[in-house]
């Protein structure tokens, strides 16, 4: 019906249409989101590249398996893509019943600090005991944190993700971080 | 569970592009999805119901037949 140049002039929504009745067609939305699907796993994991692989496999089967009851919401394809990748990642935290360590880069760090109006620099005591606080958010308040400031994404993308708006997204990030604020000032 | 860690080591987590490639593979993909969708059916003497039922229609069609 298509050939491999006429594919590829596809645009998402017509590609999605297609994989519904013929997988092949899928092999397309895999190549133009494979590689960004894959940075998201893997900076969630903090570098573990076999791991990354396996689940950037998982989140596209789920993908492609479940791609009959997609429905285009006016959201882009990706963010569909980014919720079930996350989804993957969580699962796979709550199965590793051991801790899994992540590291994230000190100017991550600096910029919670000043977004939560701690301040920009901090004693190594103060930042293992921020750090703590922080892992010690609940599930998706640690989600949220973790896309905006070690994913860096938009308050646009984290609000495709959860499909709120964006108003929204940025709303519930600074909840989080004022409530940062009022625990940490409790503890000082 | 995570534990988040400040590194102080300039750490690389962003993949490089051989990275990628190496774990990008739609034929692994597709040949998994096919194992999983098209499982092979079960023959109707290991499914338990499907056997009764094949077993009453036979009785039955035996009984309307031997009466006549």
């Amino acid at each position: 019906m298509f050939n491999k140049r006429n594919i590829k002039s596809l645009s998402d929504s017509e590609l999605i249409q297609l994989s519904k009745t013929n997988q092949k067609y899928f092999g397309e939305l895999y190549e133009r989101y494979f590689d960004c699907i894959f940075r998201f796993v893997f900076r969630r994991l903090g570098g573990n590249e076999t791991i990354t692989g396996d689940l950037s496999q998982q989140t596209f089967m789920k993908a492609m398996v479940n791609i009959s009851k997609y429905e285009d919401r006016g959201m882009p394809f990706s963010s569909w893509l980014y919720r079930i990748a996350q989804n993957e990642v969580n699962l796979f935290f709550r199965e590793n019943k051991k801790d899994f360590t992540i590291e994230i880069e000190e100017r991550q760090f600096i910029c919670i600090l000043e977004e939560a109006e701690i301040g920009s620099y901090m004693s190594i005591d103060d930042q293992e005991k921020l750090m703590e606080m922080i892992n010690n958010l609940g599930q998706e308040q640690l989600d949220l944190i973790e896309l905006r400031f070690f994913q860096e994404l938009s308050f646009k993308e984290i609000a495709e993700i959860y499909s709120i708006t964006e108003a929204n997204a940025k709303m519930k990030v600074y909840r989080i971080l004022e409530k940062m604020n009022l625990n940490w000032k409790e503890k000082k | 569970m995570r534990k988040f860690s400040v590194n102080k080591e300039k750490k690389n987590t962003i993949p490089t592009d051989e990275q990628i490639r190496r774990h990008k593979n739609f034929s692994r993909l597709s040949h998994d999805y096919e194992l999983l969708t098209k499982r092979p059916k079960k023959p109707i003497y290991k499914d338990p119901k499907k056997f009764f039922y094949v077993i009453i229609a036979g009785i039955i069609l035996y009984f309307l037949f031997s009466k006549r």
